[in-house]
């Protein structure tokens, strides 16, 4: 199980260091196949983003609206091990094990599912075996909330085919993406998960955040397809093992800054 | 909300106990230990849904983790293989507690099953089809126990939580057969180790609409000469609570052991 996962993470870094195309290809040609339509208020399944293959910033550094100083100044100590900014010895959270947070988790190459209860939609994620609730039955988000790592969720259905996601509540503790990113504690996302067909989620996000960014950061769209397979591996990310991970394998990967 | 979260942890030398009981800084909310035996609004008359454990349920008894069995003396013989490995344990609680110990949850190390079940932290039950979905409030750790008639896979990857496969037994009884765990995990906080060959057999049985009965029986002849048989348990629902996001954090769990942990366990009589 370790073994494995080891395996696939040093698949996935060579993946998204040398390939970073061949995604987007795979993804274009899935596109054209036909499947059958979607069922009415239901994402229950396994879905995988189909993104570059490897871990992927929330949007291009283009895309992101000018920072607050605030945020700058945590920007500025960011030390990611992807991007431009990328530099070996970094700080990113997860190197030991801190969770890797909302919404960074969905821009990650390993699936989720999506599990349909009363009153509930459960996102599972393969990543870290973490979940979240997304409530549906017609509750508010709370006022004042508890900071924590995957917030607090509720969902509604527009339509038979798109479930809206507002989620709040988020500590400060973890980046938007691979490339770094801070956000605050005052973070709101809102998603939309649209099944255009039966195979294919359609994924946009938004993320509001006027204590770190001057505009909402209104991530690219993002297409999910439907994987058939029996369930989710536990996958846990355990600081021992992470520790010698990282001096192994992530920091001699990791290309030294040109002098 | 969050004030008061700070405020207790900061404040409350019963709450440090409890704690240190639980082994976990962050697993504990306020929610979880102000009232663990808090008063039902329904009687024990109610009727109970039929192939129905759905809720928030929370084990009764003492407050902190519990052994795997009331006294070691009752834990059966172990092989020589079990024994080197329990002699190298250096558990925080029990006759062999000890500080600077080496449980593997200090660093935040998954606490696995079935020592999840020793926690008086509350767990949830949610029926999805073809499965029954457990949360446990502790390590914000989940899993499913399909209940859609596969068998147990013969040569599982070990992992933590392992996998179970369940079946109703009458209306009112969930028994749940579970393999592939690592071996990595204590069974208790009082140590007491297991092989990658245990199997692990429970039986959730609803004896009224608030009340669980829990029996769990280890199987593992690697390491044990006969089946571990737990004392009896018994489980009660809870209501207008939510399972909240406690996640072990390495950096804060190591934190809380040097200032708090280490301090409080007592050191071995001389």
């Amino acid at each position: 199980m370790i073994r494995g996962r080891i395996r696939n993470r040093v698949a996935a870094l060579i993946v998204s260091l040398l390939f970073a195309r061949v995604g987007a290809a795979q993804q274009a040609l899935s596109q054209k196949t036909t499947a059958p339509p979607a069922p009415k208020r239901d994402l229950s399944g396994l879905w995988h983003y189909q993104g570059n293959g490897g871990s992927e910033p929330i949007a291009p550094d283009s895309a992101i609206p000018r920072m607050t100083p605030w945020a700058k100044a945590q920007f500025d100590a960011e030390r990611p091990g992807y991007g431009p900014r990328r530099a070996p010895g970094g700080n990113d959270p997860i190197l030991h094990c801190d969770p890797i947070g909302f919404p960074r988790i969905m821009f990650l190459n390993t699936p989720f599912e999506f599990v349909q209860a009363p009153g509930r939609v459960i996102q599972f994620f393969e990543h870290e075996h973490e979940y979240r609730i997304i409530w549906t039955d017609g509750r508010a988000l709370p006022a004042d909330l508890d900071p924590t790592w995957y917030g607090y969720a509720i969902g509604h259905w527009e339509g038979d085919d798109t479930l809206v996601v507002e989620s709040a509540g988020y500590n400060d503790k973890t980046w938007l993406g691979s490339t770094g990113y801070p956000h605050s504690e005052d973070m709101r996302i809102t998603e939309r998960y649209r099944r255009i067909d039966h195979d294919t989620i359609a994924y946009d996000i938004t993320v509001t955040d006027p204590k770190s960014y001057t505009q909402p950061i209104v991530g690219p769209h993002r297409t999910m397809k439907l994987r058939p397979r029996d369930g989710l591996v536990e996958e846990i990310c355990v600081s021992s093992e992470e520790q010698s991970f990282a001096n192994r394998v992530t920091e001699p990967a990791v290309p030294r800054p040109s002098k | 909300m969050r004030s008061q979260v700070r405020r207790r942890r900061i404040q409350s030398p019963k709450f440090y106990a409890a704690l240190l009981a639980a082994a976990c800084p962050l697993s504990i909310q306020p929610s979880a230990l102000a009232a663990p035996q808090q008063a039902s609004t329904r009687s024990a008359t109610t009727p109970v849904p039929k192939h129905d454990l759905s809720g928030i349920w929370q084990v009764q008894g003492d407050i902190g983790a519990q052994p795997i069995a009331p006294d070691d003396a009752l834990v059966p013989k172990m092989t020589p293989w079990a024994k080197a490995r329990f002699d190298a344990e250096k558990p925080g609680y029990g006759s062999r507690g000890v500080p600077g110990g080496n449980d593997p949850i200090l660093q935040c190390d998954p606490i696995g099953f079935p020592r999840i079940m020793m926690m008086p932290t509350p767990l949830e039950f949610v029926q999805a089809p073809g499965r029954v979905l457990q949360f446990w409030e502790r390590e914000h750790e989940w899993r499913p126990i399909w209940t859609d008639g596969r068998p147990l896979p013969e040569d599982p990857d070990p992992t933590w939580f392992g996998y179970a496969v369940g079946h109703w037994e009458g209306d009112y009884t969930l028994v749940v057969e579970s393999v592939g765990f690592n071996d990595k995990t204590w069974l208790s906080p009082t140590g007491f180790p297991h092989s990658e060959a245990m199997r692990v057999t429970e039986r959730y049985t609803r004896v009224d609409h608030d009340t669980i009965s829990y029996d769990l029986t280890i199987t593992d002849p690697t390491a044990y000469t006969k089946p571990i048989v737990t004392p009896h348990r018994t489980l009660k629902m809870k209501t207008g609570v939510e399972i909240p996001e406690s996640i072990c954090v390495w950096s804060e769990e190591n934190e809380f052991t040097q200032r708090i942990r280490n301090p409080a366990t007592p050191k071995p009589a001389k």
